[in-house]
């Protein structure tokens, strides 16, 4: 692929040695062009994180190149990576990691100050950023006393200042209901189609397969076509959203039968009042699973 | 940046408040001793300075009133009158002794004075008599507090009774109170015949100080001349030297403690916000910045709390001096600048710990949960 801002090749990590040696990740060979958005996706434990971190020039490989934007980070020493980070990747982590102490807009603009232009040059972007991510309200908070979802958009927003050519998310709507995680979604898709940014989605939510350009699958620490056969369905009780039952890890049992959400808002809802969710909405029962009694 | 150092600070407003302020004691420790120390380093030059003679006569090699004992033969007190250049020249006796009276007992130097002259007495007058007869003695105003005496009342003076005619301000410290009576009484009490101990001159107007004080000493034979300002110096420098070893220990152990308070409240900031630090890194911030984001906190923390140190002293020299008028205190510039110097020092050897924590941290982290 000629464009591609990131191209993997045969990447291996392993932990430890001898007996304990742990091959988190096994031989993966990827390449991202810009302005598409990957999805990786695979069980707990199969290794996302520790290839996105290699991907995004947080971890060096045990073996393998990696090219981001045509660089090779092997060649790189620390400061050379702070610096290739810092201009050619945004992050956006499941736990917001906003910078307590500063304000939205300090947030958003802290990246800046990595970068040549610095805080003067990005201003402009990050009023534009706080007024297309419904922001701009919300410049002055601290992050202590914003919601999930704005936190989020105030990450992606810091992902976007320095106008990097790669973005990695990690399990973004991963700490959201279900409607922000909705937004954060839509906002991905339209950096990746509108503003041709690459996009490497970390995430267990399957609703992201209506936006991704590509899904991978990792298990083992390899790439595996996913096994269709093992996937099931099931439909949130509270909003109706379609939860992979395979993966999913919010789930209650109430009467002998096991309820799966698509996030924890939805099932503390459901605990409230179990009942008023139950036979509301036929097609959502019918995709629970029977508890063996 | 700065930004985020200082107003991380800040996230815990009473936290670093009462970081600041335990920094601040061991600066006021040190602070205040040393205040201690130069107050009574200030009184030990107060007559010279105060009694404000051009030239001090003394006996050949030796050159200082403090921790020295003096004799010049009384004759030569008309041989420094008439040299050139003097207008006058008062002797004085003087010597280290106990004074004890209403059952108290304190370390004084007394200084025998010529009777009827008040040239080489007392400057501040504390109620009574401001130049002793025969008989009596002018005492510091805190031996009056310490033991109820009153004009009239006796003391005893290395053995012998002499009645208290008056109060004298400004001459107590807890190591050099002067305490006056007459040339002859004490003369007599330590059976010195034809000689004294010191000779105050006043230079006649115009004249040089220093130049006086050579010609006195090419003009009459085995006596030392010295300025008042050389002089002064020259008691003060004694003064430093005996307590300066002291001074050092206080400065060291006050030191350690502002360097293990600031060490460990920055350490805690640090390890409190690792995460934020994994966030940062991952971000592209250099190592480099954060360890001089974590100097930049310690040092904030420690020159907050020099100045809050500064401040409790300036409140605290006045009260003290209300509340526990023996006690000399004295804040001078040079003892600010050292201290000044010692928080920077102290904040970044602080700062060093912090900084090898940030080298552990892994900006992988950042992607936990």
């Amino acid at each position: 692929m000629t464009n591609a801002i990131v191209q993997a090749t045969d990447l291996k990590k392993t932990f430890g040695s001898g007996r304990t040696l742990v091959r988190a990740v096994d031989g993966v060979s990827l390449s991202v062009a810009a302005g598409e958005l990957v999805t990786i996706t695979g069980p707990s434990g199969s290794g996302k994180t520790t290839l996105v971190s290699m991907l995004g020039a947080l971890l060096r490989p045990t073996s393998g190149s990696i090219l981001i934007d045509g660089t090779d980070i092997s060649t790189l020493d620390e400061a050379g990576l702070s610096g290739l980070r810092a201009r050619t990747i945004g992050f956006v982590f499941q736990s917001f990691n906003l910078l307590e102490a500063l304000s939205v807009r300090d947030n958003i603009l802290f990246p800046a100050h990595l970068t040549k232009g610095g805080v003067k040059q990005a201003a402009p972007r990050a009023d534009e950023l706080l007024e297309r991510l419904d922001l701009t309200t919300r410049q002055n908070a601290l992050p202590r006393t914003l919601s999930g979802g704005e936190k989020q958009r105030v990450a992606i927003a810091r992902a976007l200042i320095n106008e990097p050519k790669l973005i990695i998310a990690d399990e973004p709507t991963g700490n959201l209901d279900s409607k922000s995680g909705q937004e954060v979604l839509m906002i991905m898709h339209d950096i990746a189609r509108d503003h041709g940014r690459s996009i490497l989605l970390v995430t267990h939510d399957q609703r992201v397969e209506e936006v991704a350009d590509r899904v991978l699958w990792l298990e083992d620490g390899a790439l595996r076509d996913r096994k269709q056969e093992t996937r099931e369905w099931a439909h949130d009780p509270v909003c109706n959203m379609r939860v992979d039952v395979w993966n999913s890890e919010i789930y209650s049992d109430y009467d002998n039968v096991r309820y799966h959400f698509c996030s924890k808002r939805c099932q503390d809802r459901f605990g409230k009042t179990p009942k008023q969710y139950i036979g509301a909405t036929p097609q959502s029962q019918s995709h629970q699973e029977e508890r063996p009694s | 940046m700065l930004k985020w150092t200082l107003q991380g600070l800040f996230l815990a407003p009473q936290q670093l408040l009462a970081s600041i302020a335990a920094v601040a004691g061991a600066f006021v420790l040190v602070l205040f001793f040393e205040g201690v120390f130069s107050g009574e380093s200030e009184k030990i030059v107060a007559m010279i300075e105060r009694t404000e003679a051009d030239v001090w006569v003394m006996q050949k090699g030796v050159g200082n009133m403090h921790m020295a004992s003096s004799f010049v033969s009384d004759w030569k007190v008309g041989a420094v009158a008439s040299v050139d250049g003097v207008k006058k020249v008062t002797p004085i006796l003087y010597l280290n002794s106990v004074i004890e009276a209403g059952g108290r007992s304190w370390i004084s130097f007394i200084v025998g004075m010529e009777a009827g002259d008040p040239r080489a007495g007392p400057w501040k007058s504390a109620g009574g008599a401001i130049v002793p007869e025969p008989g009596e003695a002018i005492v510091p105003d805190i031996f009056a507090l310490d033991a109820g005496l009153s004009i009239g009342d006796s003391i005893w003076i290395a053995g012998r009774n002499f009645k208290v005619a008056g109060f004298s301000a400004d001459t107590f410290s807890m190591a050099n109170s002067i305490t006056y009576v007459t040339l002859d009484d004490l003369a007599d009490t330590i059976s010195t015949i034809g000689a004294v101990s010191y000779l105050l001159v006043d230079a006649e107007p115009g004249v040089d100080p220093q130049a006086l004080a050579t010609k006195i000493m090419v003009q009459v034979e085995k006596v030392n001349a010295l300025t008042r300002e050389e002089f002064a110096r020259r008691d003060f420098s004694i003064a430093v030297q005996m307590g300066l070893e002291i001074v050092w220990i206080m400065t060291l152990i006050g030191g350690a403690l502002a360097v293990l308070l600031t060490g460990f409240i920055v350490y805690s900031h640090i390890t409190g916000r690792e995460r934020e630090l994994a966030v940062m890194k991952a971000l592209g911030v250099r190592d480099r910045a954060i360890y001089f984001s974590i100097m930049t906190q310690a040092l904030f923390i420690g020159l907050m709390a020099f100045a809050l140190a500064v401040l409790v002293l300036l409140i605290a020299m006045p009260t003290t001096e209300m509340l526990a008028p023996k006690i000399s205190l004295g804040l001078s510039a040079n003892a600010l600048v050292r201290a000044g110097s010692m928080a920077i020092i102290a904040s970044l050897l602080a700062s060093i710990i912090p900084v090898r924590r940030v080298l552990s941290v892994d900006p992988v982290s950042a992607f936990q949960q």
